[in-house]
């Protein structure tokens, strides 16, 4: 369970979060929904523990994540922005790599990464340097690095980013996967139909504040819009930064 | 599920660090290749060196107008020259290089050596020459010789005592032992060395900091639950054995290349056995421990990988500038000067090169003082990568 409590946070002059707060459940998809530049990703980092927030409490299955970094990050799998590959390791390796790090080894890694390379259907270049792969091929094996220790909270920023349509069902599958296994999943697009598709709830940020919260459908009546997309540019206010 | 202990957290960034360090064959080159330019460079200068000045080829010397002083003639002779007649164009193939030097006897030379007059040989030189300075060095000290000779001859042949004609006479003693005026030659070995020390490591220092944030694989790294200090000790464990390796390299390559190059042509004794080349290895070892950290320090500092790269480039050129310092002046090492890392250990590596005395006490503050800078380093590098401008690069995260 993700919970995040008025969180505040400045670059400089720049604020790039002013006051965001939502809740993420277990076995419940959570979209955050924005704009470019609307906040996402810097709450994200302060959840995966990188940034600490000026004011305000991030909290992964009720540990404080700028107290508890440590055990935050066993808690928690993370795709972040940047997929950031090693290109001259295999997918394999940076599966092991990430492993390690987080205390497995032998067997129950190596079964681990199998499972999750075959169900990302890598198996066929498991053994390849990652210095080839797609776009899609390499998100994929950002996301198994991410789930490999088995975290029961996963937080996926814009995973379909750049895919092309065949990557872009298998991380959905993927993410219905995880929300069958009662994971709390946590993810955020700026791309409407994936946030409307795939999520139980969703979190609309834009200017650093969250301006909506709650089922598409709760999003449609509050608007009284019945596409969601009008109801989207209702509640930001302007369509800038949002894609159908 | 637990997590990894410190060092078993640190073990496996060293491990990944090696085996992505050694699939680069930029970095390869970098580490192996470059440390054998010194031995490479070393082995040709001396070997062209020592085929230049070989003391056993006699002398030769073209001669113009030989009948006009034959006891010059003799003289040389006798004195190991090679008298032969010069060509018509002796001053252009001079001029050319084709010759060292050529000597013409006037006319008239024997006319006023008779008479008891200066007497006026040539000698056609290229003093711009550096392959016929050797030659020329020699014949001049002949004529020298010859006239010395002759004077005295004259003076005693008057009843003079030749020693009155020498108010002073300067005897040179040559207090440098073989092994010192080979230190002379030598001192580019700890030169090679110490940029060995800094340019092995240099590659992997810049690529696991500067080049794991450009890729963005920074930020998914520190995600994991290892600490800032497991992830900086390593990848600093990684650049430091890299750069022990290039070390070695070094070290081994200059040991061969001593055997190869003819030193004793040169009136050189050096010679490299395995005691002091250990000896060698250990002094530059905690260097490589500071090198490595302050590499990375300075790497995780800057914007980009290029950036770190122009950065690291300078840097190696700190620790030559002793070398090159000690060469142009030598100056007196005291105790005091052992606390400065770089420095310090170009000054014990020339003394074991020279085989001079041991001072346990230098080497004890020398690694000391290098041991805590490079602690100091790795300290600063732990802090400085879980800083959020450092992780996402500066000026970014805002969105």
């Amino acid at each position: 369970m993700i919970e995040v409590q008025g969180l505040h946070k400045r670059f400089g002059s720049v604020v790039a979060i002013d006051d965001v707060s939502f809740r993420a459940d277990d076995g419940v998809v959570t979209g955050l929904l924005g704009p470019n530049g609307a906040g996402k990703t810097t709450s994200l980092r302060i959840l995966s523990t990188l940034i600490m927030p000026e004011r305000g409490r991030a909290m992964v299955d009720g540990l404080d994540c700028a107290k508890d970094s440590l055990a935050v990050r066993r808690r928690l799998g993370v795709l972040p922005d940047a997929r950031g590959l090693y290109p001259r390791l295999t997918a394999r390796e940076h599966l092991t790599y990430f492993g390690q790090l987080h205390g497995l080894t032998g067997e129950a890694l190596e079964r681990r990464s199998g499972e999750l390379m075959r169900l990302l259907e890598l198996d066929g270049v498991a053994d390849r340097r990652v210095e080839g792969f797609s776009n899609g091929e390499r998100t994929k094996v950002a996301l198994c690095r991410a789930l490999v220790h088995d975290p029961p909270n996963v937080i996926l920023d814009e995973p379909t980013n750049g895919l092309d349509v065949m990557s872009t069902r298998a991380v959905r599958t993927l993410i219905k996967e995880l929300k069958a296994q009662g994971r709390c999943v946590v993810f955020s697009s700026h791309v409407m139909q994936e946030v409307a598709a795939l999520c139980d709830r969703i979190v609309v940020v834009a200017k650093g504040r969250v301006v909506a919260d709650g089922t598409a459908d709760e999003l449609r009546q509050r608007t009284g819009k019945d596409n969601l997309e009008e109801a989207f540019v209702q509640v930001i206010g302007s369509d800038a930064g949002l894609m159908s | 599920m637990s997590a990894p202990g410190l060092l078993s957290g640190a073990r496996t960034v060293l491990k990944k660090e090696l085996v992505d360090h050694f699939r680069d064959r930029r970095s390869l080159t970098s580490g192996l290749l470059v440390p054998l330019l010194g031995p490479v460079l070393f082995t040709l200068m001396f070997t062209v060196l020592a085929d230049l000045s070989r003391k056993d080829k006699p002398l030769v010397v073209p001669v113009r107008g030989q009948v006009h002083a034959p006891s010059l003639m003799a003289f040389l002779e006798r004195n190991g020259a090679k008298v032969e007649a010069a060509p018509d164009d002796a001053e252009q193939k001079v001029r050319d290089g084709k010759l060292d030097l050529a000597l013409i006897v006037p006319e008239g030379y024997g006319r006023d050596f008779v008479a008891g007059r200066m007497a006026k040989v040539e000698l056609v030189v290229d003093s711009s020459s550096n392959k016929a300075r050797a030659n020329v060095r020699r014949m001049e000290r002949l004529l020298e010789g010859y006239g010395a000779q002759l004077g005295a001859l004259r003076l005693l042949a008057r009843g003079v005592s030749p020693t009155l004609a020498m108010p002073v006479h300067v005897e040179e003693i040559d207090l440098a032992t073989p092994e010192r005026s080979a230190a002379a030659v030598l001192g580019m070995v700890p030169m090679f060395l110490l940029m060995a020390v800094f340019i092995g490591g240099m590659y992997l220092a810049i690529d696991s900091t500067a080049g794991e944030r450009e890729r963005g694989s920074l930020e998914p790294l520190l995600i994991n639950p290892v600490t800032r200090a497991q992830v900086v000790l390593g990848k600093w464990t990684a650049v430091v054995l890299v750069s022990w390796v290039s070390v070695v390299v070094s070290m081994v390559g200059f040991s061969v290349a001593l055997r190869l190059v003819p030193l004793q042509d040169l009136g050189i004794r050096a010679q490299l056995d395995a005691g002091p080349m250990v000896a060698m290895i250990a002094v530059a070892l905690p260097l490589t421990l500071f090198s490595g950290g302050l590499q990375m320090l300075l790497a995780l500092f800057s914007r980009t990988f290029k950036e770190a790269q122009t950065y690291l480039s300078l840097l190696m050129i700190l620790p030559l500038m002793p070398s090159m310092f000690i060469s142009l002046s030598p100056i007196e090492p005291k105790t005091w000067m052992m606390a400065i890392p770089a420095f310090s250990q170009t000054v014990l590596l020339n003394n074991l090169l020279r085989g001079d005395a041991i001072t346990p006490l230098w080497h004890v503050v020398s690694a000391v003082t290098t041991l805590a800078a490079a602690g100091v380093a790795v300290g600063a590098a732990i802090w400085l990568i879980g800083q959020e401008k450092i992780v996402f690069g500066r000026g970014a995260g805002t969105s």
